[in-house]
């Protein structure tokens, strides 16, 4: 291992930031979107009523702008942060379960051919 | 060869506990460059508790971790591993249903060419590469070992931490295994080693912790662990 590599090391340790337990924001995060999502479904429905009760053009576009078209944006944002977040933890866990899977299985079959080559 | 120079890893007045249960009282270690440090220990000493405290994958109840002279008490594992800070788990840590070449690949260190690890692995390893399309469920033991010792070089590390690498090897292989590990460290790599079975790894360990129930008992040079401190430790013996 070279100097440079020392050099690259120690300045990207003395860059890095330390936040705080990430798994915190994860959960923080999951529930913002799950909020969003809620409150964007709520805005969506909520914006289609007020536009149908209404025979006034110009009311039905406001109703319809900030109801629906918000309420869009949120269902989106709100979806992806709740699949990023909710999604990620289950992959996380489903890859280690996997692995342990995959392991025992491995075990299991090597053992089972030195069993028969006995 | 390179010498043995500045701190990478320090551990300071490290305490932490499992819940109610302390596990670790006041523990100060450093592993200086290119040094290999024996961490030894009868089982429930507090070994693995301090790999974990070192490596991030828990955090200190007391006490503060500091890399290369900066305290990184907190920071994520993720981010440890990814500056070059690895860890090889007790067991192996390798995909036993992905070849050999693929395990080498999945540990590539992000901007180091695949050729190139490979080239590294297998130079270092060169069973390795008479088995590179092998799965690396049906390895030896000790190759399933240098391929785990090899993953990890291939992240290009700065500091190695090996958890009870002789676990179910034959004296012999362990041998070849350990001479490995005094190679990566004369190229400056700093080498912590946790073992149970102190003999082996003193042969190649430039200094020794020996600890037991949480505490350090003894910290210095490897060539100064004796009998009576070995005996104190395991058994309890005065």
């Amino acid at each position: 291992m070279n100097e440079e590599r020392i050099t690259q090391f120690t300045e990207e340790v003395a860059e890095l930031k330390l936040r705080g337990a990430k798994g915190d924001n994860e959960r923080w995060l999951l529930l913002i979107g799950s909020i969003m999502l809620v409150v964007g479904v709520g805005l969506g429905v909520g914006g289609g009523v007020m536009a149908s009760g209404t025979t006034n053009t110009a009311d039905q576009v406001a109703a319809i702008a900030t109801g629906s078209l918000v309420g869009l944006v949120l269902v989106i944002a709100g979806t992806a942060l709740f699949l990023r977040y909710s999604m990620g933890r289950f992959i996380r866990f489903w890859m280690v379960r996997f692995v342990h899977e995959q392991r025992s299985e491995t075990d299991r079959l090597i053992a089972a051919i030195e069993k028969s080559q006995k | 060869m390179s010498a043995i120079g500045e701190p990478i890893l320090e551990l300071k007045n490290i305490s932490a506990s499992y819940d109610a249960i302390s596990v670790l009282h006041d523990v100060n270690i450093t592993v200086r460059r290119g040094e290999v440090m024996a961490l030894l220990g009868p089982n429930g000493a507090g070994k693995s508790t301090v790999l974990k405290i070192a490596s991030a994958l828990m955090r200190p109840t007391q006490g503060s971790v500091n890399i290369a002279g900066h305290d990184l008490t907190g920071a994520a594992a993720s981010e440890l591993a990814r500056l070059g800070v690895c860890t090889i788990p007790e067991g192996r840590g390798i995909f036993p249903n992905l070849t050999v070449r693929e395990n080498l690949e999945m540990a590539a260190r992000k901007g180091l060419a695949v050729s190139v690890i490979q080239e590294r692995a297998f130079a270092r390893f060169p069973i390795l590469a008479e088995r590179r399309t092998q799965l690396a469920g049906t390895l030896s033991g000790g190759q399933q070992q240098m391929l785990s010792l090899a993953r990890g070089l291939a992240t290009d590390p700065v500091l190695l931490m090996l958890d009870e690498m002789s676990m179910g090897l034959a004296p012999i292989v362990v041998g070849d295994l350990y001479e490995q590990v005094q190679a990566i460290a004369a190229e400056g790599v700093s080498v912590l080693v946790i073992e149970q079975f102190a003999r082996t790894v003193l042969g190649i360990a430039d200094t020794a912790v020996v600890m037991s129930h949480g505490h350090v008992r003894f910290s210095g040079n490897a060539r100064d662990v004796d009998e009576a401190t070995l005996s104190s430790a395991y058994l309890g013996t005065k």
